[in-house]
């Protein structure tokens, strides 16, 4: 793959993560602005993701992780996937997308 | 992993047993209330009215709360509870000496049944704050929340303490005070410091995650923690030792400032919400939060007493009771268990599926038609109760008490609904 290739293929993972919801929020966690960082690494076939939640004791933290790691091995089996959850930065509104404002109403 | 509970979660089968028994116990709540009929007006020490406050604040508040604490004490402890299988001990102890002690008080068994419901009930209650202390000992988290819901649990045991203390009383006649002396301080100490400290400690956690809100003062909490103590500490050393007269007027100028400090900040919470719409349960929750303002003036009236009548002044006490048990508590109650047990049972049911089929969402699991009848209904029985209670009109408890059957009803509906539910699995495309 070329850096071009690369870089289609992590928006593309992306998208795929879109199907992810947070099921309290009801908001995708892509558009709730969770991922801070996603990066294929096509030698070692994985995808680390940084993520964060909108609370430090989210009780749904697991499930989450759970989620994303099941959604990519169903499209992509081959693929490793390693989320590091992160605290920093502190997750804030200001990562929510238009899209994900239209659907809380702000 | 920093901060994820998922894992400290307790087995479902710790946590689901006492939202059963405690909607029963509203339903069991809701034919009592009906077959008490006019003694709920009469003095608010009746054998009657203290068997309902007990299936009230045991079997119905306490129970939903203790199984929703074991599934909450990873949030706010950061940690597992200490023992599950003490936990399912408590319950059936517990959930025997709510039965034995209501039924006590019900039939009036002073000297020959309640005194052993009431060790009963102790030693259970025990159980459940000695689970609670040794996992707060194993906590990460210790911060104004979590020392909010331990000193609740501290209370809840000299609530019993003092309860246990009354009631052996009746046989052995120890006690140099009559007994209503003693009542004032069981119930104030078991409304305060127990529940309105839980709701503060638990509140402050869920409510700001549930809205979706941040950057809130945590200040105020603690402003709210040490004026609530202090006034019941106050209420504590004047009652059993001064008796001072000029003292009692300072005990709710304290409490009501701290419980004032725990509104601004849910208010806060509110208002800097992201989530604008409200769903049922955070509706349930707000009211909740705005009916705190009730018993703050009818403590007004009760205090100043000094020119109304006493029959007056017994409906006012039964109505501040009533106001915190039913306007705050049972209030929150009904709103929490639709942003808590949907969750507990999506998660048992789901959580290994979750990516692999497509699963419903939490809210899906409950009927949100029934819930919205359940609190147009919930309201028509609180207004037939305040009406009933200031103007001294059984016609209207009488409204209010099948109001409140039909909420239990519609209320165990979506429980049960909730707890009987199938996996649906549908593969992905």
């Amino acid at each position: 793959m070329t850096k071009e290739e690369i870089t289609q293929f992590e928006l593309e993972l992306l998208e795929l993560l879109k199907n992810v919801m947070d099921p309290e929020i009801e908001i995708n966690i892509v558009d709730l602005g969770l991922i801070y960082e996603l990066n294929y690494d096509e030698g070692k076939g994985e995808v680390d993701i940084d993520l964060t939640f909108s609370t430090p004791s989210c009780p749904l933290g697991e499930t989450i992780i759970s989620n994303i790691k099941e959604t990519i091995a169903q499209k992509h089996p081959s693929i490793y996937t390693n989320v590091n959850v992160v605290f920093e930065p502190k997750w804030s509104t200001a990562n929510i997308s238009e899209e994900g404002k239209k659907i809380l109403g702000m | 992993m920093n901060g994820l509970q998922t894992n400290n979660a307790p087995h479902s089968s710790v946590v689901v047993p006492h939202f059963i028994f405690g909607a029963i116990s509203l339903l069991v709540l809701a034919v009592l209330i009906i077959l008490a009929d006019e003694s709920l007006l009469q003095a608010y020490f009746n054998t009657k009215l203290i068997a309902i406050t007990h299936i009230a604040v045991l079997g119905w508040a306490s129970m939903i709360v203790f199984g929703a604490l074991y599934q909450l004490v990873p949030v706010v402890f950061e940690t597992a509870l200490f023992s599950e299988k003490l936990a399912k001990v408590t319950f059936w102890f517990s959930a025997v000496s709510v039965l034995f002690l209501s039924y006590s008080f019900w039939v009036g068994s002073y000297v020959t049944l309640l005194p052993y419901a009431s060790i009963c009930m102790f030693l259970s209650l025990l159980l459940f704050v000695v689970n609670i202390l040794l996992t707060y000992k194993n906590a990460t988290l210790k911060n104004i929340k979590s020392t909010f819901v331990i000193t609740s649990v501290f209370w809840l045991l000299i609530t019993e303490l003092i309860g246990t203390l009354i009631a052996l009383n009746f046989k052995f006649n120890f006690l140099s005070e009559i007994h209503l002396h003693y009542l004032k301080i069981h119930a104030t100490i078991g409304l305060i410091g127990w529940f309105v400290l839980l709701i503060i400690g638990v509140g402050a956690t869920l409510i700001p995650m549930f809205l979706i809100s941040h950057e809130l003062k945590e200040k105020k909490l603690t402003f709210a923690y040490y004026l609530v103590n202090g006034g019941l500490i106050v209420a504590v050393i004047n009652w059993f030792l001064f008796k001072n007269e000029l003292i009692d007027y300072l005990i709710p100028l304290l409490i009501i400032s701290g419980v004032l400090f725990f509104v601004s900040f849910i208010y806060d919470s509110y208002k800097k919400r992201l989530r604008k719409k409200l769903d049922v349960g955070m509706q349930y929750s707000m009211l909740a939060i705005a009916a705190i303002f009730v018993p703050f003036i009818l403590i007004g009236f009760i205090v100043l007493n000094t020119s109304f009548e006493v029959e007056f002044i017994y409906r006012i006490i039964t109505f501040y009771g009533f106001s915190i048990v039913f306007g705050l508590i049972t209030t929150l109650i009904l709103g929490q268990t639709y942003k808590t047990l949907p969750f507990i049972v999506w998660l048992n049911k789901y959580q290994k599926l979750v990516g692999k089929t497509k699963t419903p969402l939490p809210r899906e699991l409950y009927s949100e038609k029934i819930a919205n009848i359940q609190i147009i209904i919930y309201f028509v029985f609180i207004a037939s109760f305040v009406i009933g209670l200031l103007f001294n009109q059984l016609l209207f408890i009488k409204i209010g008490s099948y109001a409140l059957l039909l909420v239990a009803i519609l209320y165990n509906v979506n429980i049960f609904k909730m707890i009987t539910h199938k996996v649906k699995s549908v593969e992905n495309d």
